[in-house]
C-alpha cells in the first residue's frame, strides 16, 4: 500500500484544501453565562472552549502577587474523548508568572490544538472585556514538497513533517510565540513563518468579524 | 468551499478499528482539464486536446486491473477520476501507483485527473450499508455526468465499467453519459486496435483463473507488512534487494544487504536464500524481508562451475565458508518490468497439458522463473520472442502468472535479439516523432539557420578575439568541445578556454524534446550502431561544434599564471565561437612532435600567412600540452588512478572498421584533450555546488570496500607483487609497480581486477549526500560533474542549465526560473544512472551477440580462428576462468566433465578427457590422471577452442574447451610474439581489419534480410568514436572484460614490436 500523499500533484491536500487554505473556522463568544468571559471555537474538527474568569483577587497564597503587574493563571485540558484514541486527562501551565484565571479545553482535537486554544483564550478574554493590545492569533504551518501548508489537520501533523506554531498579534506584526520541534533546513524557515503569518492574518480576519457579530448581538439586546 | 465529514474506519496502530471523522472540503471551481472547458477553469498544466471524438472515464476497477490498456497512446481522452486514482494508490502497490502517475505526467498520452472528490457537485456521501465498490462506481459515475454537463455536451462522454449492475443501472439514467463494460468499449470504439483486445483478453482470462483457482500451497504466506516493518526495525528481519545468482538461478539467491536499514552489525555480508522453498516467491530484483536460519543451517556459495541449468550440484565439498542464510519471509516492493521469454518446443507444451491453455514460457534472462501464461496462441507464437509481463504469484502457485504483451520477432534473428537485449535493459528508444522534429530548427541548403541577432548581442563575441579548435577522432561530426588557449596582455597571464556546444539554448526545458531526451538520458551505443538522444538535426549539425562556422557555446575561460599554471580567475557564460581547426588526434600528435604535415585548413595559404598561421596553432597546441600536464600532475599527487588510459584504445576496437584500429598507440594528445574537459567539469562542478548547495547535480564515486579488493591481493600474491589498496593514492602506485616484464599481460589484468573492485561512479545530488562523499576517488577531485558533452548525455544538459542559473543568480541576485527542488534533482540523477547502466549492459550484451554470430558460421573443429591464446585469471573447483585476448572472450573452462572425467595434459601439451581427480589450491588447480599430474597456475597461458552453445530461449553462448597448456603461439608460429618485425604487426592489423570488415559484411548479409519497419527502428550507424573515448577516459568504469582484454591483446603486439 503506498503511503499518503500529503499534497497531490494537482496541489490538494487530503481533505480538499490547496496549500494556503485554512480549515473552516467558527466561533461564538459568552457562551457560559457564569464565567466572566467564554468562548467556543471550531477550527474544522478542533473544537475548543475557553474560560476567563477575572481579574480577581489572587486566590491561595499572597505571596504569588506580584506588586505592579497582574498574574495569569492558565490552564490547558483536553477532553477524555477529544481524539480517537483516548488519552489521559493532563494538565499544563502554559504561561507563568499568572493572574487572570484562563481554561481552555479542548473537546475534539484534530491538528493544531495549540492555535485553536489561543484563539479560543482570546476571544474569551476579549468577551471577559480585559483590556488587550491586539488579538493573539495563532495557526500551524508544515512543509510538504517545497510548499508550506497552512493550518494542519491531525493526518497532516501526524505524517511525519515539520509542524511550526506560531502566533501573532496581527496588528503590528509581532511574533507572540514560535514553537516548533522537528527538524527543518534553515533556508525554508521563511517561507515557512511568512506562511504560517499569513494565515494568522486570515484568522485575525475571521475573529474579529465573530466579535464584531457578537457585540452587534448584544447591543440589540441591551437596547431593548 | 463548503465542509462535509467524511466517516472513516481505520486500523489503527494497535490493530484495532477505529472510527475517524476526517474533514473534507468541496468547491466549485475544480479545474477540469479539457482544451473544450466553457467555465473558464483555471486548467494550468495538462490539457485535453478537443479533437477526439469522445472522452472515456474509467471506473475504479478498469485503472486498477487494466491500466495497462489505459497505457495504448491510441487511447485519447482518457479523464482518471480522483475516486480511481487513490483505490490504486491504497490498494495496489506503489509500483503500479506510480505507472499511473507517469502516465498522468507524460505530455504525450492524453490524459488528466480530475479531483472529483473536491468538486462540490460530483462528491456525493457514502450512503449507509453501501458498500466500497458501489459507493465508488457511484462517485465515478456522478463526475462523468458533471463532465459531460460542464463540457455543455459538447463531447461525448463514456464511462467503461467492469461492473455489469452499475452498466444496467446507470444505463437506465439517460443523462447523456455511454456507461459500457471495457470490452463492448474497445469493440466499438476501437475496433482496429488488436493489441488492445489481445492484451485485454488476456488479463480478463487471468483474472479470472486467479479467482477460480483453490489448490494447495506451495509456499508459506507472506507476512503482513506491519509484522514486517516492526520486525526490520527491532533486528529481527533484515532488509535488502534480491539478487538470484545467474548461473545458479533456481538455488542461489542472495539478499544485497542496505548497511543502514539494519543493526546487526555482526552481518558483514550478504544474506544467502538457498532454494525456491526460501525464496518464497521473490523474483530477481524484489525488496524482501529476509529472516536469518539458524547457524547450524547456515551454508556455503557453491564455487564450482556449472554448466547448464537446472544441474543438480550439491557436494559439500564445492562450498565455501558456511555464509548466514536466510528465508523471505515478505515482500515490500515488486520489482517487476517485462521480460522477454520464448515458447517450449511445440511437444514439451503438448507434454506439458493437463489443460492446455496454459504453458510455461520460458525467461531470456536466466535470473527469472518460468512464467506461467494463459494464451491460446502457444502455436503461432513458436519460435518467437514475446513480451510478458508478471500479475501474481499466489503461494498456491509453483510458478507466477503472467500474461502476452507483445510479441518482438523471430528468436534467433539479428534484429529481435537487438530488440530484446534492449528489452530487458528497459530502453525504450522508438523514433522520433513528428511533434519532436517539428520543435526542431530548420537548416538546409535553401533555407540554412542563422543567428538570433538578440542572443549575438547578449552573448560573448570570441570570434575574432580567440584561437579556437577542436580535436576530435577522424570523421567526427557531432563536436561538443573545443578548446582556446593564448597569453593575455602582458605576458603574465594565460587563458584557457573550454567551450562546449550550447545545447540548451536548442533543447528548452520541458519541450517534447527534451522529456525525450530525459527519458532516455544517455546515447546508446550498441556494437552495430547508436541510438542518438537528441535529433540528428541537433546532434550532428547545430549543436556540433564544426570548423569554420558561427555557434553558439557554454564557455568556461580561466585565466592561468604563466609560470606556476594555478588558476587565478575563471569566467563561465554563453559564448559565441567560430572554430577556426577540426583537428583530429593524429594530425594534431603529429604537429606536437614536428612533423611536416598537412593542415587541411591552411592548404589553401600560402608562404608568410600560412607560416604565421601555423606557428599560431602550434603554440597553443603546445601551451595546452604543458597546462594538461601540469594539471595531470596535481591530480596525481592527489592519487588520481591509472586504469583509464588502458580501455581507451580497446574500445576503439568495437568500431568494427579500420580507421579504429589505427590508434593503438595512446597519444599523448588524447590525454591532453581529456585533461581539459576533467578540469572544466571540476570547475562546473564547484560552480553550481556553491551556487546551489542543495539542488545541484555532481557526480561522486565512492572509494571501494577493502573486502572487495582480496582477490586482486591474492592473484598479485600468486606472483609475488603486493598491492596496498589502502588509498587510491597507494593503489595506483602498487599497481604501477606490479609489472611482469616476460608478460605485460599481468599487469593488465590486475588493473582490471582493481576495476571490478571499484564501484560506479554515480550522479547525485547535493542535497541528498553529506559534502564529505562527494569525493570522486578514480579522478581524485573532491567535486566533479559532467558538463562536456551535453549532445549525448542529459546530465550534462541540466548541468548546464545549472550554470546558467548560477551566472544568473549572480548577475540578478535570483534566478529566473524555479529549480528543480533536491528531491526531483535526486530522483532524475537515479534515473540516469539507472539508465547509464542499462546503456552499458545493452553495449557489452550486443558485443556479446556479434561475438556469438562471429563463430557461429565458422566450424569450430577445422576453422583455424577459433583456436585461440587465453590466460587464467581465476581459479574454480573443477576449472578456471580464462581470458582469450584475441577476441576479448572471458568465460569457464572445465576441467571436468560431468562423467567425472578429468583433463589429462600428455607429453606435448595435448589434453584428453581421461578418468582421474582434481584439486583445488588458491592459485592454482592440478588434474591427476594415470597419465601424470598437471597444474594450472594463475597467468598461465593456454589454448582454447572456442565454439557456440546454441540455446533456445536464452542468448547463445561462446564455449572454451582446453585443447593444449601451451600458450597458443606455439602452435602458430607466425603469430609468435617474440622477434616480429614492423611489417609484420601491420599484416596483422590488416588482418584484423579484414576480420572486422568480414564481420561487418555478415551483419551486412544480415541486415538486407531485414523488413523495412525493422530498419526504422535504428537512427544512424557507426558510433562515434570520440564520444567513447570520453566516456571511457573519465572511469566510466564499465565492464572492462571485452575492452581490456582487446586492448591487452594490442599491447602484446607493440611490446613485441
Amino acid at each position: 500500500m503506498a503511503g499518503l500523499e500529503l499534497l497531490s500533484d494537482q496541489g490538494y491536500r487530503l481533505d480538499g484544501r490547496k496549500a494556503s487554505e485554512l480549515r473552516k473556522v467558527q466561533a461564538r463568544m459568552s457562551v457560559f453565562a457564569q464565567a466572566d468571559g467564554s468562548a467556543y471555537l471550531e477550527q474544522g474538527n478542533t473544537k475548543a472552549l475557553a474560560v476567563v474568569y477575572g481579574p480577581h483577587e489572587v486566590r491561595g497564597s499572597r505571596s504569588k502577587s506580584l506588586h505592579d503587574r497582574a498574574v495569569i493563571n492558565c490552564q490547558y485540558s483536553m477532553a477524555t474523548f477529544s481524539t480517537a484514541e483516548r488519552k489521559r486527562r493532563h494538565t499544563e501551565t502554559l504561561y507563568p508568572r499568572s493572574q487572570i484565571d484562563i481554561y481552555v479545553k479542548i473537546l475534539q482535537a484534530d491538528g493544531g490544538n495549540y492555535s485553536a486554544c489561543v484563539n479560543a483564550a482570546t476571544l474569551a478574554l476579549v468577551d471577559a472585556g480585559i483590556p488587550m493590545r491586539d488579538y493573539v492569533c495563532a495557526c500551524t504551518a508544515g512543509f510538504v514538497e517545497d510548499t508550506p501548508l497552512a493550518d494542519l489537520c491531525h493526518a497532516e501533523e501526524s505524517g511525519g513533517g515539520t509542524s511550526l506554531a506560531l502566533a501573532l498579534l496581527p496588528r503590528s506584526g509581532n511574533i507572540a510565540l514560535l514553537q516548533m520541534d522537528a527538524r527543518l533546513h534553515q533556508d525554508h524557515l521563511d517561507t515557512l513563518i511568512e506562511a504560517a503569518m499569513t494565515a494568522c492574518k486570515g484568522l485575525s480576519e475571521v475573529l474579529d468579524g465573530v466579535v464584531r457579530q457578537h457585540l452587534e448581538e448584544v447591543s440589540v439586546l441591551t437596547r431593548d | 468551499m463548503i465542509k462535509t465529514e467524511k466517516v472513516l474506519h481505520l486500523n489503527s496502530s494497535k490493530g484495532r478499528k477505529v472510527r475517524v471523522v476526517r474533514e473534507h472540503y468541496v468547491r466549485e471551481q475544480v479545474p477540469c482539464g479539457s482544451a473544450l472547458c466553457q467555465a473558464d477553469c483555471h486548467n494550468d498544466s495538462k490539457v485535453l486536446s478537443g479533437d477526439v471524438t469522445h472522452y472515456v472515464v474509467p471506473d475504479v476497477g478498469v485503472v486498477r486491473d487494466f491500466l495497462e490498456i489505459l497505457e495504448f497512446r491510441e487511447l485519447q481522452g482518457i479523464v482518471l477520476t480522483q475516486t480511481a486514482y487513490q483505490t490504486v494508490q491504497h490498494t495496489r502497490g506503489r509500483r503500479h501507483y506510480n505507472r499511473l502517475r507517469a502516465l498522468l505526467k507524460d505530455p504525450r498520452h492524453d490524459c488528466v485527473l480530475f479531483a472529483n472528490e473536491f468538486q462540490r457537485y460530483c462528491y456525493c456521501p457514502r450512503d449507509k450499508g453501501e458498500s466500497q465498490d458501489k459507493w465508488h462506481t457511484r462517485n465515478v459515475y456522478n463526475a462523468a455526468v458533471w463532465y459531460y454537463n460542464h463540457l455543455a455536451g459538447l463531447q461525448p462522454v463514456v464511462m467503461i465499467t467492469e461492473d455489469s449492475e452499475a452498466i444496467s443501472q446507470f444505463s437506465a439514467l439517460n443523462s447523456g453519459v455511454y456507461v459500457i463494460s471495457t470490452q463492448e468499449y474497445l469493440l466499438s470504439f476501437w475496433p482496429d486496435l488488436q493489441a488492445a483486445h489481445d492484451l485485454y483478453n488476456s488479463i480478463a482470462q487471468t483474472l479470472q483463473e486467479r479467482e477460480s483457482e483453490v489448490v494447495e500451497k506451495v509456499y508459506t504466506e507472506h507476512l503482513p507488512a506491519e509484522v514486517l516493518e516492526a520486525g526490520i526495525k527491532s533486528g529481527r528481519y533484515i532488509q535488502g534487494i534480491l539478487s538470484v545468482n545467474k548461473h545458479r538461478a533456481q538455488h542461489e539467491a542472495f539478499v544485497r544487504y542496505e548497511a543502514s536499514a539494519s543493526k546487526n552489525t555482526e552481518l558483514n555480508s550478504d544474506v544467502l536464500i538457498n532454494g525456491a522453498k526460501h525464496r518464497n516467491r521473490a523474483v530477481h530484483g524484489d525488496a524482501v524481508v529476509v529472516e536469518l536460519l539458524p547457524r547450524n543451517e547456515w551454508k556455503g556459495r557453491t564455487m564450482a562451475l556449472t554448466e547448464g541449468q537446472g544441474e543438480e550440484q550439491t557436494l559439500e565439498d564445492t562450498q565455501s565458508q558456511p555464509m548466514p542464510t536466510g528465508r523471505v519471509v515478505g515482500i515490500l516492493q515488486r520489482n517487476w518490468r517485462d521480460y522477454v521469454v520464448t515458447f517450449p518446443p511445440l511437444e514439451e507444451v503438448q507434454s506439458q497439458s493437463r489443460n492446455s491453455q496454459k504453458i510455461l514460457v520460458i525467461p531470456w534472462d536466466y535470473r527469472i522463473p518460468k512464467i506461467r501464461i494463459s494464451t491460446q496462441q502457444a502455436e503461432a507464437l513458436q519460435d518467437q520472442r514475446v513480451i510478458v509481463r508478471l500479475d501474481s504469484w499466489e503461494s498456491t502457485s509453483v510458478y507466477p502468472n503472467g500474461h502476452c504483451v507483445r510479441v518482438l520477432g523471430k528468436a534467433g534473428e539479428l534484429e529481435t535479439e537487438i530488440q530484446t537485449i534492449l528489452l530487458e535493459n528497459c530502453i525504450h528508444v522508438p523514433p522520433f516523432s513528428d511533434a519532436q522534429l517539428r520543435e526542431m530548427p530548420i537548416n538546409t541548403q535553401e533555407n540554412p539557420w542563422q543567428m538570433d541577432s538578440s542572443e549575438v548581442s547578449s552573448r560573448r563575441d570570441l570570434r575574432d578575439t580567440h584561437l579556437v579548435f577542436s580535436i576530435d577522432p577522424k570523421g567526427c561530426e557531432d563536436v561538443d568541445d573545443t578548446l582556446s588557449v593564448r597569453t593575455l596582455p602582458g605576458g603574465k597571464r594565460l587563458e584557457l578556454g573550454v567551450h562546449i556546444a550550447d545545447v540548451t539554448y536548442f533543447v528548452r526545458e520541458g519541450s517534447l524534446t527534451d522529456l525525450e531526451a530525459r527519458s532516455r538520458a544517455t546515447t546508446y551505443y550498441l556494437a552495430d550502431r547508436r541510438y542518438d538522444m537528441l535529433p540528428a538535426v541537433l546532434s550532428a549539425d547545430l549543436c556540433s561544434l564544426l570548423g569554420g562556422v558561427d555557434r553558439y557555446a557554454m564557455s568556461v575561460l580561466w585565466e592561468l599564471d604563466a609560470e606556476t599554471l594555478d588558476v587565478c580567475t575563471v569566467w563561465y557564460g554563453r559564448t559565441l565561437i567560430r572554430s577556426s581547426y577540426q583537428l583530429h588526434y593524429e594530425l594534431a600528435q603529429s604537429l606536437l612532435n614536428g612533423e611536416e604535415v598537412e593542415v587541411p585548413e591552411l592548404s589553401q595559404l600560402k608562404g608568410p600567412q600560412r607560416d604565421q598561421k601555423m606557428a599560431e596553432l602550434l603554440q597553443a597546441l603546445e601551451t595546452l600540452t604543458r597546462v594538461a600536464r601540469h594539471l595531470r600532475a596535481q591530480r596525481d599527487k592527489g592519487g588520481a588512478l591509472e586504469l583509464e588510459g588502458v580501455e581507451v584504445r580497446a574500445q576503439l576496437d568495437e568500431e568494427k572498421n579500420i580507421t579504429a584500429l589505427v590508434p593503438k598507440q595512446p597519444l599523448e594528445v588524447h590525454e591532453t584533450v581529456a585533461e581539459c574537459m576533467i578540469h572544466a567539469n571540476h570547475w562546473v562542478a564547484r560552480k553550481i555546488q556553491e551556487s546551489f548547495p542543495h539542488q545541484a547535480l555532481l557526480r561522486h564515486h565512492p572509494p571501494p570496500k577493502q573486502e572487495f579488493f582480496n582477490s586482486l591481493i591474492d592473484c598479485a600474491k600468486a606472483r609475488g607483487f603486493s598491492i596496498n589498496t589502502r588509498s587510491n593514492r597507494a593503489l595506483a602506485d602498487s599497481l604501477e609497480q606490479a609489472v611482469d616484464p616476460q608478460d605485460p599481460l599481468v599487469n593488465k589484468l590486475l588493473r582490471m581486477m582493481a576495476t571490478q573492485a571499484m564501484s560506479n561512479a554515480l550522479y547525485f545530488s547535493t542535497g541528498a549526500c553529506p559534502e564529505e562523499q562527494y569525493y570522486h576517488y578514480g579522478l581524485a577531485l573532491d567535486r566533479y560533474t559532467h558538463f562536456t558533452s551535453p549532445i549525448r548525455r542529459y546530465a550534462d544538459v541540466l548541468v548546464h542549465r545549472l550554470l546558467m542559473a548560477a551566472i544568473q543568480l549572480e548577475k540578478e541576485g535570483s534566478p529566473s526560473k524555479p529549480l528543480a527542488s533536491n528531491k526531483e534533482l535526486e530522483e532524475l540523477a537515479h534515473h540516469i544512472n539507472n539508465k547509464n547502466r542499462a546503456a552499458q549492459h545493452a553495449q557489452k550484451q550486443s558485443t556479446e551477440l556479434f561475438q556469438c554470430l562471429y563463430f557461429r558460421d565458422k566450424d569450430s573443429n577445422i576453422d583455424e580462428r577459433c583456436v585461440a591464446d587465453a590466460v587464467i585469471y581465476a581459479v574454480r573447483t573443477n576449472g578456471f576462468l580464462a581470458f582469450v585476448p584475441q577476441y576479448g572472450l572471458r568465460g569457464a573452462v572445465y576441467l571436468k566433465d560431468r562423467e567425472g572425467q578429468v583433463v589429462s595434459v600428455d607429453g606435448d601439451g595435448k589434453c584428453e578427457w581421461k578418468a582421474g581427480t582434481l584439486q583445488r589450491y588458491p592459485d592454482r588447480i592440478s588434474t591427476c590422471t594415470s597419465t601424470g599430474t598437471h597444474t594450472f597456475y594463475l597467468f598461465d597461458h593456454v589454448t582454447v577452442r572456442i565454439s557456440v552453445q546454441p540455446s533456445r530461449c536464452h542468448t547463445d553462448t561462446l564455449c572454451l574447451e582446453l585443447i593444449s597448456n601451451k600458450p597458443h603461439c606455439a602452435v602458430q608460429p607466425e603469430s609468435q610474439p617474440a622477434g616480429r618485425g614492423r611489417s609484420e604487426l601491420v599484416q596483422e592489423v590488416v588482418r584484423w581489419a579484414e576480420e572486422a570488415s568480414l564481420q561487418a559484411e555478415e551483419e551486412r548479409g544480415k541486415k538486407s534480410k531485414l523488413s523495412r519497419e525493422e530498419r526504422q527502428f535504428r537512427q544512424s550507424k557507426t558510433p562515434n568514436l570520440y564520444v567513447l573515448l570520453q566516456e571511457i577516459s573519465e572511469l566510466a568504469l564499465l565492464d572492462l572484460s571485452v575492452c581490456q582484454i582487446r586492448n591487452t591483446e594490442e599491447q602484446t603486439c607493440t611490446a613485441s614490436s
